[in-house]
């Protein structure tokens, strides 16, 4: 199948689905109070554009994203590196790692909740701890990888511990952190929209969590209708930020390593 | 005297907790200005030796002088050239050239200009910019090269450098090698197991016993004359007279290691 045949079977696939989704609806084999209807929700999602009310959810959910992102990645890194360097450090909290890690992170929500407050904060902080570990073992495996020839030819080079760390071993694990770029960013996302689903006053997992109090399935689908287009929008920057970061690395061959 | 090895010897842990002497009672010397390559059968130990010089390793018992110092940590006074790839994939050919002056502090720019005037030397001008991926590997050697030569250090160890290339090129590489060896005069320290290569490019071709606990057991002046071209050399006939005497001993010691392992 060639690209654009593949873009014209997608696109009415997408027709179809919507076509289908309306049609039931009208005649009443979808009930529109619990499935709603296409047009209705296109109708919702232009009305808050051009009222302009979704841009301060939007925005809200943009912020925690990119502060849970950040601060979970710096965290990560640090930690990684440290206990990379020390394997004493890993050996000692490595049973702590695997049960913080293991726990259902959506049980932190409460209690970040009564820490934080219902503002951005305890959403940041609850999409740290979601990216957290991503970047940590990402970090700790680039650092721990590299070729020991290649630590060999930089000490032989006269390199300092410094210099290792500067040259070598940041640029390693970022090769790691890069490639679950995807993810983290993702989780940071999650974090964003779960924490605002169960406790806030602004963002896009708010509104969703209004209407579905208020059994208004049509707000919800169109608070999940902007929410995919926010998440395409993250998708398509974090790639071009992807490639632009990896562009040393032969093409076809920077699918994330395993 | 460029490099003294007194009596080393070197161990290893093995996997099933066993220790295993990969060498022992090993005596070498290596003239400055001299370029001496080891050779033996697989697994004698010829890595050990050279880790031992550049200070990786560090000897059991025995001593390593370098300029009639005792060696500690890592030699300041020699590079290595190994026989993996060890270019930072992350940096360009220029940027991997600079790294042993940018870790002398040498600023940016200066490094920089030395660097492009160093991948001219080795034949790679107009390739500054490319990754390593984007270079043959005969060409990622010629990067490796310059960023051992760059900063000038008195002695080069050489870890089977051209095993993975084919045989046209390393034919090139080798006449480059010993080019460039020839206005620099480095001590140099060469480990292979391709016994051709050695007489082609040594003074000196020290032949080692096989492992464990591997010893050099026999020394060969090669006094052919210089400048050589490794493809032409071979033809002369004190070339061939050579090779037969070294090939008798290095099969007894070959025919040791397989006997060693049961082969």
């Amino acid at each position: 199948m060639s690209g654009s045949t593949l873009r014209l079977v997608q696109a009415a696939v997408f027709v179809a689905f919507i076509a289908a989704w309306e049609t039931l609806s009208h005649l009443r084999v979808l009930d529109p109070f619990f499935f709603s209807r296409p047009s209705a929700i296109a109708e919702r999602v232009a009305r808050w554009v051009v009222t302009g009310s979704i841009y301060l959810h939007i925005y809200v959910t943009t912020v925690e994203t990119i502060l849970a992102f950040l601060t979970g990645s710096v965290l990560g890194v640090v930690v990684g590196f440290l206990f990379a360097r020390w394997t004493w450090l890993s050996r000692v909290f490595e049973p702590y790692i695997k049960v913080a890690n293991a726990l259902p992170r959506i049980v932190l929500a409460p209690i970040f909740t009564l820490w934080f407050g219902l503002g951005i904060l305890s959403k940041v902080a609850f999409g740290v701890t979601l990216v957290f570990f991503v970047v940590f073992f990402n970090t700790y495996q680039g650092v721990r990888e590299v070729d020991r020839s290649i630590l060999y030819n930089a000490r032989m080079l006269g390199a300092s511990d410094r210099d290792l760390v500067r040259h070598v071993l940041l640029p390693s694990a970022l090769v790691w952190i890069l490639s679950s770029l995807h993810t983290s960013v993702g989780l940071a996302l999650v974090g964003a929209v779960v924490g605002e689903y169960l406790g806030s006053a602004r963002g896009l997992g708010y509104l969703i969590q209004q209407a579905e109090a208020l059994f208004d399935t049509t707000g919800v689908f169109a608070g999940m209708v902007v929410l995919s287009g926010f998440v395409l929008v993250v998708d398509a920057v974090v790639a071009a930020l992807e490639r632009r970061l990896l562009r040393w690395k032969p093409p076809g061959l920077a699918e994330e390593p395993t | 005297m460029a490099v003294r090895l007194t009596g080393c010897r070197r161990s290893f842990r093995t996997r099933s907790g066993e220790t295993y002497v990969a060498v022992d009672g090993v005596d070498l010397t290596v003239q400055s200005g001299e370029f001496v390559s080891l050779v033996g059968p697989t697994g004698c130990g010829k890595t050990t030796i050279l880790n031992l010089v550049a200070g990786l390793l560090a000897p059991d018992a025995g001593r390593v002088e370098v300029f009639g110092e005792p060696l500690q940590g890592i030699n300041r006074r020699a590079t290595y050239l190994f026989q993996q790839d060890v270019l930072l994939p992350w940096k360009t050919a220029e940027e991997n050239v600079m790294l042993g002056l940018l870790f002398r502090r040498v600023p940016k720019e200066t490094a920089r200009e030395r660097a492009r005037a160093w991948l001219a030397r080795v034949g790679l001008r107009g390739f500054e910019d490319r990754y390593p991926y984007q270079l043959s590997g005969g060409m990622r050697k010629r990067v490796a090269l310059a960023q051992s030569l760059i900063v000038n250090p008195e002695i080069l160890l050489m870890d089977e450098p051209f095993a993975a290339l084919d045989v046209q090129t390393r034919q090139i590489m080798e006449n480059d090698l010993l080019r460039i060896w020839q206005e620099e005069r480095k001590t140099v320290l060469f480990v292979t197991h391709d016994l051709d290569e050695a007489i082609a490019l040594s003074d000196r071709v020290v032949l080692l016993s096989a492992g464990p606990a591997a010893r050099p057991v026999a020394e060969f002046p090669i006094d052919l004359p210089r400048p050589r071209d490794v493809a032409e050399v071979r033809l002369d006939p004190r070339f061939q007279e050579v090779y037969g005497r070294i090939w008798e001993r290095l099969r007894g010691e070959v025919l040791r290691t397989y006997a060693h392992r049961g082969i």
